[in-house]
Parts: C-alpha cells; sequence; structure tokens
C-alpha cells in the first residue's frame, strides 16, 4: 500500500514516536497507537520494527505461502453426499437398512470424475471445472451433531464456551496489511452469531467487524450508478460510516479543528494518547472512503460480474457476498467470513439441494478463478466448510439427517494441493474411517497454513495459555504443496 | 429479629409454582428427582436372577434394537436428550423428564411413547402388544436393570501435605496488620502515602508534581459519579481550593459521596463485574424482564452504602436470610438474581447437562469475582496450578445443586429449558402493568386451555400417522401453537386471580440438601464417587462443617462474607483501588490465585482489607481514604529517570491516564448538552418489551390483541375437521406479535441502557463495554477508529452537539464567551490562547448553508442573542453582507457553525481521557 496514505495533515516525528512506544508498552493508550503509527514507524525506523503492537503485520513462526483467508461457511450442515464425497458402493446398497433408522440413499445425482481427477457433483459444475485448485477434505469429523455447538466448534473449536473465533487467532497471530481497514470482516453474520466472530478474551481489537451488504438484485442491463456514499441506508452498510449532514469539504474542516485542538493538548500527552486519538481519527477519516468503495460493487466490470454470477439470478445474493470477500481480501483484510444460510435438508432434499448449490456453484468458482488470475490466490487461502455432514440413510422421505461423525470441508489457494483429496469416509460416508480429521486437526492445519506451530500461538487469559485447538490437534500435513 | 421460620417458610408457599406449558413444565422436577429416583430403584446389586433373565431376554433386545440408534451414548445420539444405555441414564431421562418410574407405569413417559399416547416410539412403528405388555411387566417389577456403568475411580494427584502447602500462599493467609512506615518527608498525608513512597525511597523514584486544581476536580467528578463537574462545581472548588486544597477536596468528596449519582457509577462497576445483562445470550438469546430489578438493587446498595458483607450475603443467600419488613423481604430476593442472571444454553437438549452447566457458571462467577480464584478451573480435572483438587469443585457443585434457579422466559419451540420466576412478597413500588378483568381473564384461560387441547390433538394425530400428505403443515402449526401457548402462558402468569399484574424477580430458591458425584472428566456419564458438600480445602484451616438437614448455601455465603476468609476483603479492595487509580494493587482483579500476579504493594492491600472490614465493610469509607490521599493526586506527567526505572508504573510514580467508560463519555455528552435526565426510569426497555426473542436490533415479543377473544367451537367430527377447525382458530388467534426496537432509548443514565447479550447498545459496543457473556476483571480501553466514527458522524453525536451549541446561543453572547463555557462544560477549563486562535478561525471560515427562509416564530426572542457589534465572526470576511438574512436565518447559521464547534470538541481527545 502507498506510504502517502498513511500521512496525518499533522506528521509525527520519529522521535515522539519512539518516546511514545516507550511509554506506551506500560499499557496506556497502546492499542490506540499501535493500531495505526505502526507502518509508518516501521518503514521509516526500522530500528523500532521489533516493538509490539497487537495489529503490527508479524511474522509467523515458520515459512508459509497463504497470507490472509477467506472463509465460506456453509450453515446447516452441508450433505457431503451429493456434493463433493463420492460413494459408489451407496449406490448399491440403496434401499438397504442403514445404521440408524431409515434406508441408506444414494445420492439422487451424478458424479463426474473432472480434469483434475476429483470426483464433483453435478450439483456443482463449476466448481467442478475449477476443482483443480480444490483440496478435498473428506475424512472431517466433529463432536456433536448439534447446530449451535457444532458451529461454535467449527469457529472456535469449543463446543460450549466463548472462545476466540479463528479469525480472531488468525489477526492475533499475523496482524493486519492495511491500516485503513478493520482486520477480520464478517459479510452478514446471522443474528446471534456475535459468539463465532468474537474475540472472547482476546484483546478486542481482534474480533471480527460484521459488515452488512444488502444484495439488491443488480441491473446488469444498465440503470447501474455509481451510488454516493454520502446517502445513508440504502447502500451496503457500515455503521456510522458517513455523516449525514456535513459535505467531504465541511467535514475535513471539521476534522482539522478537532485535530488542532488535539495537536495544541500534546505537549501534555506523556503516554501518547492523544497521538493515536490523532492518528484514529485519520483512519476514520479515510475508511469514510475505503469501506463504502470497498463494499460498492459498480466500479466492477461486467465481466467480473457475469464471473460472480450477479445479477438477477439466484446466485445474485452469494455472488455479491464473494465478490465484496475477495475486494476486502485484495485491499489487505486479513481474515473474511462469508455465510450461507440453509442447508439442513432434513427432507424435500431433491428441490432444496439443487437450489442452494445454484446459489453458491458460480460465485464460488468465479471467487476461485478471479483470485487466480489477479494472482491473489496463492497467498489466499480459501476455506469451505460447514458444521457437520449428513447422514447416508433418508429422513423423511428424501431428506438426511445430521451427521457428525463424517463429512467434507475443502480448501483452495494458500499453498495447499490442488486437484487433491485427503481422507476418506466408510462405503457408506457415515463415518470418517482414513485420514480423519477432527475440527481440532483442521484448525491446526489451518493455522499451519498461515505459518504457525498451533501450539505456540497461545494466548494467557485467566491463568492459563488459552490456544485454538486447546490440547489437541495434529497438522495433516499431506494436503500441503511442495 | 422476628420470627423467622415463618417467613423463610412462607416464602416458598409464595414463589409461584407457575407452569409454563405443558412442555417444559416438568424439566425442573425431573432435575430433582433424579436422586430420588435413584434411590427408589432396585439396587443393581440385589436385582433376583430371573429378573435378570427377564431384562436381558425381553427388554435389552428390545432397547437395543428399536431405541439405541436415536438414545444411546455409544451411537452418539441423544434425541430429546435420552439416553436408553444405562441404568441411571433411564431413570434420570431426558429433556421431558424420567423415562422410567419404577413400579409407576402411568408416572413413565417411555411407558406413553411406546404406546403412542402423547410421544410416538418408534416413530414410525408401534411395537407389538405382546412387547408393550413385556415393558409394563419390567416396569411394574421396579425396572430392575443390571447395566451399570463401572463407577470411575477418580484419584486426586493433590495430596493433603500440598493442600496444606498452599495454604502458606500469600492471598489464602489472613492479611497482615502492618505498622504503617514512618518517613522522613514531608510529602505524605495519609497511611497509604506512607506506604506508596517507602516504596518509592527504596527503588530511587522521585517525587512528581501534583495534579492542578481542574484535574482533581474532574478526577473525583468522574470518578465518584461518572458525570463532569457542573460550572458551579467547578467555581466553588477553585475557591475553595485557593483557600486550602485537601478541605476543598474533603468537602467535595463529601458531597459527590451523598449524591444519588454515586450509586449509578459504582454500581456498574459492581455489575460488570457480575456480567448484569437482561437477555440469556447463547443460542437461543431471549429476555429476561425482571433483570433490571437486580440491577436497582446493586444501585441502591452502593448508593445506601450497604456493608459489603451484607450485600454478598444478600446477593449468595437472601432467600434464606431472615427479615424484619415485606421491603426487606424483597431486597432479599432481589439480591439472589446474582445466580439467576448469567448466559445460558437454553435449546440445551438434556435437562441434567443444563443444569451442571448452569451451576458451573454460577460457581465461576462467585468464586472470581468475590473470592478472586477460579474454582470452575476444577471441574474437569484437579487445577492445574492452585491446590484445588476435582473434588472440591464438587463439592461446592453439591451446595450450589442445593438450589433451584428460577429466570424464567417463555416456552418457544427452540427454548427447551425455561423456569419459574420468583413473585414479589408485599407492594411492588415500581407498579408496573395494567389490571385485566375477571372476564378477560377467564376468556384467556379458557383460550389457553383449548389451545393445549389443539396442540395435544394435533401431536397425536401426527403421531399416529407420520406418512399423511400435511405431516408438515401439521408440525409447522404445532410449533405456531406451542409458541402462542408460551406467550400467553407467560402473559396469564404475569396475573393473580383477580387479573391484577405480579411482580417477579429471578433468583434462586433453597431445595434438598445433595451431594454431587464426581465426575470423570466433568462428563455427565461418567460418575464417580458421591461428594460431601463443603468449600475449597485450601481456603479453609478447619474443615467445612455443614449439617446434613442444610444445604450448606448459608453456611457457604457467611463464609465468603466472614472476616476470617482471607480473600473477600481483599479482591474488593483491590476493585476499588483499580476503579480509582487505574490499576490494581493486584493486575488480575479476579486472580488471586498462583496465576495471577503478586500483588505490588501488599502491605498496602492489607492495610485497605483490614481498615475496609474495619470500617464496617463501608465501600464508600474505603473509596475516601483512598481520594483523600496524596497518591490519588499525584501527576499524570511522564518522568523520564523514574520510567527508566519502573516503565510499568508499578510503584505508583504518577497517575494512569484513564480513558473514561462508555457510560461516562455518552453520561456526560448528555450532561454537557443539557439533555441528560437524572431520573432513574421504571423498570427497563426490556421489562417493557417483555418475555421475547433477540432478533437483530429488535426484541420480538408478544402481546394480546386488542380485540375480544375468539369463541370458535371445537365441536367437529373427524380428525381432519378437528384439525382443519384448530389452524382456522390460529391464525385469528388472541395473540399478535409485539416489536420493540433496541434503538428506542431515553436520554437517561447509561447504566439504564438495555443490556442484551451479543447486542449491545452502539455506544456500549464501540468503547468497550464489558462483554456480558463472560467475566470481565477489567474492561479494555481500545482506541479505534469506530470511536471516531461514533463521534463524526453518529446521530447521537450530532444531537449533543445541536443541542450544546443552542445551550450556549442561549447563555451567551459573544464567540469568545460562548467558547469559554463550552470549554467550561466539556474539559472543565478555560480555552488557551491558540485555542481561542484556531476555533475563531474555524468558525469564521466553516460554510454552512442555510435555506432562504421567512422569520420564524420566536425570532423576536431570539434577537438579543445575536451579535450587534458588526463583527464577522460567522461569516466569511469577505461575503457581502446581505441585508435579506432575517434573524432567524442568522441564529440558524450561528447554530450549524457552532453545532459544528461543539461536536469537534466532545470529538477531541482531552474529552475523553481522565488526566
Amino acid at each position: 500500500m502507498s506510504l502517502q496514505n498513511l500521512q496525518s495533515p499533522f506528521p509525527v516525528s520519529s522521535l515522539s514516536r519512539r518516546r511514545m512506544l516507550q511509554s506506551l508498552s506500560s499499557g496506556f493508550g497502546y492499542l490506540a497507537f499501535s493500531s495505526l503509527a505502526t507502518l509508518a514507524a516501521a518503514t521509516d525506523d526500522r530500528s523500532l520494527k521489533d516493538q509490539t503492537s497487537p495489529l503490527q503485520p508479524k511474522a509467523p513462526h515458520l515459512p508459509a505461502k497463504a497470507k490472509r483467508v477467506i472463509f465460506l461457511c456453509m450453515r446447516g450442515g452441508p450433505s457431503h453426499l451429493d456434493t463433493f464425497d463420492y460413494k459408489p458402493e451407496l449406490e448399491k446398497l440403496d434401499g438397504q437398512a442403514g445404521r440408524g433408522r431409515g434406508r441408506l440413499m444414494k445420492s439422487p445425482w451424478n458424479f463426474t470424475q473432472q480434469k483434475s481427477g476429483l470426483w464433483i457433483s453435478e450439483l456443482l459444475p463449476q466448481i467442478g471445472r475449477v476443482s483443480e485448485e480444490l483440496c478435498l477434505l473428506r475424512g472431517m469429523h466433529t463432536d456433536l451433531p448439534v447446530h449451535p455447538r457444532a458451529m461454535n466448534q467449527l469457529h472456535t473449536g469449543n463446543v460450549q464456551f466463548i472462545r476466540p473465533s479463528l479469525g480472531a487467532w488468525t489477526l492475533y497471530g499475523l496482524g493486519t496489511e492495511n491500516e485503513n481497514l478493520p482486520g477480520f470482516v464478517t459479510i452478514n453474520p446471522p443474528a446471534g452469531s456475535a459468539a463465532e466472530y468474537s474475540s472472547a478474551f482476546l484483546p478486542a481489537i481482534y474480533s471480527g467487524t460484521p459488515v452488512r451488504s444488502n444484495n439488491r438484485p443488480f441491473g446488469l442491463a444498465g440503470g447501474r450508478s455509481r451510488p454516493n456514499r454520502r446517502s445513508s441506508g440504502n447502500s451496503n452498510s457500515y455503521p456510522d460510516i458517513s455523516n449525514p449532514r456535513l459535505n467531504d469539504g465541511q467535514q475535513r474542516q471539521q476534522v482539522d479543528l478537532i485535530q488542532s485542538l488535539n495537536e495544541l493538548q500534546k505537549q501534555d500527552d506523556p503516554q501518547g494518547t492523544i497521538d493515536g486519538v490523532i492518528e484514529s481519527y485519520e483512519l476514520a477519516f479515510r475508511m469514510q472512503t475505503a469501506v463504502p468503495d470497498l463494499m460498492d460493487l459498480s466500479q466492477e466490470t461486467e465481466a467480473t460480474l457475469q464471473m460472480y454470477g450477479i445479477g438477477n439470478g439466484p446466485s445474485n445474493n452469494f455472488g455479491q457476498q464473494c465478490l465484496m470477500a475477495r475486494r476486502f481480501a485484495e485491499a489487505g483484510v486479513r481474515f473474511v467470513e462469508i455465510s450461507h444460510n440453509g442447508w439442513d435438508t432434513h427432507n424435500n432434499m431433491s428441490n432444496q439441494l439443487p437450489n442452494l448449490c445454484s446459489q453458491i456453484d458460480q460465485p464460488i468458482a468465479g471467487l476461485i478463478k478471479d483470485l487466480k488470475q489477479r494472482g491473489l490466490l496463492e497467498e489466499t487461502l480459501v476455506i469451505w466448510a460447514g458444521e457437520f455432514g449428513r447422514t447416508p440413510h433418508a429422513q423423511n422421505g428424501n431428506g438426511r439427517d445430521h451427521n457428525n461423525r463424517g463429512f467434507t470441508t475443502w480448501m483452495a489457494g494458500g499453498g495447499v494441493k490442488g486437484g487433491f483429496s485427503y481422507g476418506e469416509t466408510d462405503e457408506t460416508g457415515g463415518e470418517a474411517v482414513v485420514g480423519k480429521c477432527h475440527i481440532h486437526d483442521w484448525h491446526a492445519t489451518i493455522l499451519r497454513l498461515l505459518g504457525f506451530d498451533h501450539q505456540q500461538l497461545t494466548y494467557r487469559y485467566a491463568g492459563r495459555d488459552f490456544r485454538l485447538t486447546d490440547v489437541y490437534g495434529n497438522v495433516a500435513k499431506e494436503i500441503i504443496a511442495g | 429479629m422476628k420470627k423467622i421460620e415463618s417467613k423463610v417458610s412462607l416464602l416458598s408457599g409464595l414463589a409461584l409454582c407457575l407452569s409454563w406449558g405443558f412442555i417444559a413444565s416438568d424439566h425442573l422436577c425431573s432435575q430433582q428427582m433424579v436422586e430420588q429416583d435413584l434411590a427408589d430403584s432396585i439396587d443393581p446389586d440385589q436385582i433376583e436372577p430371573d429378573q435378570v433373565r427377564f431384562f436381558e431376554s425381553k427388554i435389552r433386545p428390545v432397547l437395543v434394537k428399536e431405541c439405541y440408534s436415536c438414545h444411546s451414548n455409544e451411537v452418539g445420539q441423544v434425541r430429546g436428550g435420552l439416553w436408553l444405555d444405562t441404568r441411571e441414564a433411564v431413570l434420570a431421562g431426558g429433556d421431558s423428564g424420567a423415562a422410567v418410574v419404577p413400579f409407576d407405569v402411568e408416572a413413565s413417559l417411555l411407558w406413553n411413547a411406546i404406546n403412542h399416547i402423547d410421544y410416538a416410539m418408534p416413530p414410525r412403528k408401534k411395537l407389538s402388544d405382546q412387547v408393550i405388555e413385556d415393558f409394563r411387566t419390567w416396569i411394574e417389577m421396579g425396572a430392575p436393570d443390571p447395566r451399570t456403568n463401572p463407577q470411575p475411580s477418580i484419584k486426586t494427584t493433590i495430596s493433603a501435605a500440598e493442600i496444606e502447602a498452599g495454604r502458606q500462599f500469600w492471598s489464602f493467609q489472613a492479611p497482615l496488620s502492618v505498622n504503617v512506615p514512618t518517613l522522613d518527608s514531608t510529602w505524605p498525608q495519609t497511611p497509604i502515602d506512607q506506604f506508596v513512597m517507602e516504596k518509592w525511597l527504596v527503588n530511587g523514584i522521585e517525587t512528581v508534581g501534583e495534579a492542578t486544581a481542574e484535574t482533581v476536580l474532574r478526577r473525583l467528578c468522574f470518578d465518584l459519579i461518572g458525570l463532569p463537574p457542573t460550572d458551579l462545581q467547578q467555581r466553588r472548588f477553585m475557591r475553595d481550593w485557593k483557600r486550602d486544597p485537601q478541605s476543598a477536596i474533603e468537602r467535595q468528596v463529601d458531597e459527590l459521596l451523598a449524591l444519588p449519582e454515586f450509586g449509578e457509577r459504582w454500581g456498574r462497576h459492581w455489575l460488570d463485574a457480575v456480567r448484569y445483562a437482561e437477555s440469556s445470550g447463547r443460542e437461543v438469546n431471549v429476555t429476561f424482564p425482571h433483570a433490571w430489578r437486580y440491577r436497582d438493587y446493586v444501585i441502591d446498595s452502593f448508593r445506601n452504602d450497604k456493608p459489603y458483607d451484607r450485600f454478598l450475603l444478600e446477593q449468595l443467600a437472601g432467600d434464606l436470610l431472615p427479615v424484619d419488613s415485606d421491603q426487606q423481604w424483597q431486597q432479599n430476593l432481589v439480591a439472589t438474581g446474582f445466580m439467576a442472571l448469567g448466559p445460558k444454553v437454553l435449546n440445551e437438549r438434556n435437562a441434567r447437562q443444563f443444569q451442571l452447566d448452569q451451576i458451573d457458571e454460577q460457581i465461576d462467577v462467585t468464586t472470581r469475582v468475590m473470592l478472586g480464584v477460579s474454582v470452575a478451573c476444577a471441574r474437569c480435572h484437579d487445577h492445574k496450578t492452585d491446590p484445588i483438587p476435582q473434588s472440591d469443585y464438587y463439592a461446592l457443585a453439591g451446595i450450589f445443586s442445593g438450589m433451584t434457579t428460577h429466570y424464567g422466559t417463555s416456552v418457544n419451540q427452540q427454548n427447551r429449558r425455561t423456569s419459574k420466576l420468583i413473585a414479589i412478597p408485599g407492594v411492588d413500588e415500581a407498579k408496573l402493568g395494567q389490571p385485566i378483568s375477571r372476564t378477560e381473564m377467564k376468556e384467556l384461560q379458557s383460550e389457553l386451555a383449548k389451545m393445549r387441547d389443539d396442540v395435544r390433538d394435533l401431536t397425536r394425530q401426527r403421531n399416529r400417522d407420520r406418512n399423511r400428505s400435511d405431516t408438515q403443515a401439521l408440525q409447522r402449526q404445532i410449533i405456531l401453537l406451542t409458541n402462542q401457548i408460551g406467550s400467553l402462558q407467560s402473559m396469564l402468569d404475569g396475573y393473580n386471580r383477580r387479573g391484577e399484574p405480579v411482580a417477579f424477580c429471578m433468583g434462586v430458591q433453597d431445595a434438598s440438601p445433595t451431594n454431587q458425584r464426581i465426575l470423570e472428566r466433568g462428563e455427565l456419564n461418567q460418575p464417580g464417587e458421591f461428594v460431601s458438600r463443603g468449600f475449597p480445602q485450601v481456603l479453609c484451616s478447619e474443615p467445612t462443617k455443614i449439617s446434613r438437614q442444610s444445604t450448606g448455601r448459608l453456611e457457604f455465603a457467611q463464609w465468603v462474607a466472614s472476616p476470617q476468609n482471607p480473600l473477600t476483603a481483599r479482591v474488593m479492595a483491590n476493585r476499588i483501588w483499580q476503579h480509582l487509580m487505574g490499576h490494581g494493587l493486584v493486575r488480575t482483579a479476579d486472580d488471586f490465585g498462583a496465576t495471577g500476579d503478586a500483588p505490588t504493594h501488599p502491605e498496602l492491600l492489607d492495610y485497605l482489607a483490614l481498615k475496609f472490614v474495619e470500617q464496617g465493610w463501608s465501600t464508600k469509607q474505603l473509596i475516601r481514604s483512598i481520594v483523600l490521599s496524596k497518591t490519588y493526586r499525584i501527576s499524570s506527567q511522564h518522568h523520564e529517570a523514574n520510567f527508566q526505572i519502573d516503565p510499568d508504573n508499578q510503584l505508583i510514580w504518577r497517575r494512569e491516564i484513564k480513558r473514561l467508560e462508555a457510560e461516562a463519555i455518552r453520561d456526560a455528552m448528555l450532561a454537557i448538552s443539557g439533555n441528560l435526565d437524572r431520573q432513574r426510569p421504571t423498570g427497563s426497555l426490556i421489562a417493557e418489551a417483555g418475555d421475547g426473542r433477540v432478533r437483530g436490533n429488535q426484541i420480538v415479543g408478544a402481546q394480546l390483541k386488542p380485540t375480544t377473544v375468539s369463541t370458535a367451537s371445537t365441536s367437529a367430527t373427524g380428525r381432519e375437521r378437528v384439525a382443519q377447525a384448530v389452524l382456522g382458530r390460529i391464525s385469528e388467534g388472541v395473540i399478535q406479535p409485539k416489536v420493540t426496537s433496541l434503538d428506542q432509548v431515553g436520554n437517561y443514565r447509561s447504566i439504564y441502557l438495555p443490556v442484551v447479550r451479543d447486542n449491545l447498545h452502539r455506544i456500549l459496543e464501540v468503547f468497550d463495554f464489558a462483554d456480558p457473556s463472560i467475566v470481565i476483571p477489567q474492561r479494555d480501553t481500545s482506541n479505534t477508529p469506530d470511536q471516531g466514527l461514533f463521534f463524526l458522524n453518529s446521530e447521537f453525536a450530532i444531537a449533543q452537539a445541536d443541542a450544546l451549541a443552542n445551550r450556549l446561543l442561549d447563555a451567551e453572547e459573544t464567540l469568545d464567551r460562548q467558547v469559554e463555557l463550552a470549554f467550561q462544560l466539556t474539559l472543565g477549563r478555560s480555552p488557551t490562547q491558540p485555542e481561542r486562535e484556531v476555533i475563531r478561525q474555524f468558525v469564521e471560515q466553516f460554510e454552512v448553508h442555510v435555506a432562504d427562509r421567512g422569520p420564524r416564530r420566536g425570532a423576536e426572542q431570539r434577537r438579543r442573542n445575536v451579535r450587534n457589534d458588526g463583527s464577522n465572526y460567522f461569516r466569511r470576511q469577505s461575503e457581502p453582507v446581505d441585508p435579506a438574512v432575517t434573524v432567524a436565518r442568522q441564529r440558524e447559521i450561528q447554530h450549524k457553525k457552532l453545532s459544528a464547534f461543539c461536536q469537534a470538541i466532545m470529538a477531541s481527545a482531552e474529552f475523553r481521557y481522565l488526566k
């Protein structure tokens, strides 16, 4: 990013910055200052680079390709048996008694082997076409077949307590790449899911910032105009991001007044708090442009919008979120999560699942292609996961029940092997048997891909060193490329 | 003291045993019955051989074949929270109660289910008559069941000697009375100063200067009442200070301590510690409409300087204390809300798991907040660092399981774990709610009964044949109806038989004395031996004495609130110090154990703890002695030499700069703008919203439709027609949704803002409010761009700036004096010359656009406020004077310019930080 952007109208001298760093280590105004001035400090005064600060870009423990994460969270427990876990045996056993109640049910959809060698369901043709980038984890399992508990475990490793989210740990470990933006963004999280993006006992600065996209249909055939960022209430939103009264010029005058008042107090600012506030206003002022611009998809070309399936079709909604995720990732946000609801297919799967898949297929394929063509895929780890999978036996006619004992997630980019499949469930797909990967192992692997030894990434709280993987976790080394 | 027993026994009678809809009505019972049932059932060792044969040949094969796939630990399925693969699990039952009650077929839900009465198991087919008859035989012979879990033997790794050695740890020893050091210096004024300065001398710290009078006054006002000094207070304080600083401070402190606002400031600190909130949080976030009573209780306790030991006693065991009046009785009951306020996983399927998790939460908050130790660490294994064996946890869990926790919440499809509330005895001063007529009452009750019948009919229909074409429609109706029954029931429960509103509170009630089994790895299905009720051994010099008849809770409360407890007074003294000085003497306020920080000034901490007890556990007295010290008054200035010696300021050589908390920022903005409403609102927004679910920024509850009750007949023939009739009536119904926006808050003090878990008011969230879902020992003080955006763009900031601008225009005529007043109100000082200059420039240059409208009403009265000396503060110099500009328009221009300035001064760093 360009350093000019960081210039405040009141340049902070090297000397005062050093003094601040010293005094700030005692705690006060620490977050303040460090979240803002680090990049500048690190650049023009190398000796200060070792100073710790919560959001400073940090080198991980080990060499790694992935620098950031886009997490595609599929809520409800998507059926692995009808998407990514091809089970020819289940076809033969169709109709026979299963282990649980109900009869075994083959997937009503065909699987085809892609050029990559992976077998992908006909429900996801576009993803099939980019499957040379996909690394399937088909031996997943998790502790409980209960949505909220399993969703909590997927995000925090713990089924029960409030613990820091994967995104918060990532930001804690790596710091942020763009000081104009929050480091952990979650797009359209459902109500009541705050615990999934919370920093819990990690400093609040690592918690996810929820961002709302309005997902209105996007008129591809004209009528598209660049929204006025001053207009509030009708565009993608971030709290208090625009002033309902002042124009840019007026607000700049007002911010200058605030900064002048702050400057005049600086001689009486032993702990650097005022410098922190000064920088925070400059960032806030810049965010007013940066955040709505990032969230404004109308600047994208028609070809890009099409690639993501943005338009009036079923994929419009999720397509916009995927595109926004790419924009955030490209701008340096460390962890972006997007959510897709509705995968809890207890019945009527023959209608529901094609609908759900048509909503995500084009957008996800578009995201992977777009990241690739921009040269971002190699350093961006894309993760696709739900909280658990579904049973091989039928429920309520043609539905499937929750299954925590075997399911599939996948990753792409970020140093994983493409066109690769790791782990297996048993012949019917009910239970992971080979290359088993518990959520703790999955977390350990993600951290490893980001360059962390999951046992070393710890935080001290209530007298104990906590980690994302608690006392568990084995890295699935097999999936890491060369 | 009056007779105790009569009141206490009366109490349990008055605590209305409300039934919250039949789906959930048996939860509490099932929890309490577990131990009882185990006692009544046949001991596995005494089962007759032919009984074993009967079970093995007739019962076990059916359970394995028909039930285990959804109800066994081995398969990992716990439908309805019910396991059927061990004897204990069958007796404990699931969500709806005990599966089998030995000797009693009718009370056994398993019997109900296999006969497809209210439940239908197995769901798709009925067992043969012969098998059903076998189950009857089995239950009537006492349900002999040889399947037992091998009881794990759980050995502690902590020896008695280690516990004894652990007692030598500093914080587990009684506070020591140390002589106050005598120093050869004129600086110290109080013993606190002597203790602090002694460390300076030892470490070569130089004395820094004192803060200015303005700064001291600002500290006092924010620290004690959470509001900025008024201009009147400032003028008087400055005058007094010139005469004698010490007496000026004393006078000011005594005045502030006596203000009602003191309770609002210090009550909030306590509410932080005890994770106060008005909703359950977690997966099914529903409201706690009665939580506010506990909030008000805490505020009043601090206002009235209730002795801290008494304060703790009431919160832990208020329901067990003798009382002299209804009012005191009310207070004591409301105080136990402390136990009931925690976050809850209300969709937990397993009742017993829910109870254990709730006890764990209660133990965690109690021990960390009151004792500064984390006992909950020992739930699954011996404490890793402190000598607290796992059995100590279960000894305490035994005490906590000897009570029922009452938090209310209404039945809905997700909420599997509702509870009763406690009816408040005597007259409720809040007088919430309107009475309803007896006729309406009766109509609603019959409507409720009808709805109950309907849901039962629909359920039976569904169970009879699950392959009907309209099964899903039926299921939806059952859900809808269940939710409506829950809402209507909870509304009706809010009235007594005369239709008068009943006042409730959250809290706890005593249950029968119980010992808990130790659970291997804390897992419910791994029970070990029983552990006698008791307190953590390392904190007790003598073994705990709890009589067999007592649950032990009162004894526990008395032990916590005792002057002999080595931790209680220290922990609170430390909290008070932390709130005033920025850091605690022990910086980990909730961890005085081995992993916590050691005290920076152990002698001072003990001195404060002892003094606290000596002065009758008076919070105000302890605060007073700290703020009257010279240590409180030292400057926040940097000092390079001192910094080199002690960069972390552990020796308190300078005052920590504190960022104001969210509440102080909001309250101060309201006070400055003149919009602050100092009256305590009755109840809270959540009380108004009533029982409901948190949906985004709204509470969605239920209310009665204004029209009268529908009286559709149920006398239809044929099952299908019954269903049709029911569906028809539901769509009419007596209940409609009630939506309450969480943004509709008044300008009352921030402590009265709704505290909804996972959905905090924006200003609270932005300024690091303590997350009420976990115990937060000290709030964050972040400085984020979101805070900048809040000051720049939020409606609230703009509204306060507008109001302040009006206040300035009304009070003063010249810009100079308006700026002077703004500085006094906002920052408690006069502006400097350079500040005046930049503001003057800003006001001149700031361009405003005002529509050209005719003069408004009231313009004449405002004319006097307009500068008439011809100066052009409010216009660009180059602009030609437009004679058409009306007076009103002139005021509007002035107001816009001043408002922009007012917003800026409140947005300045100085406003947010207390030097």
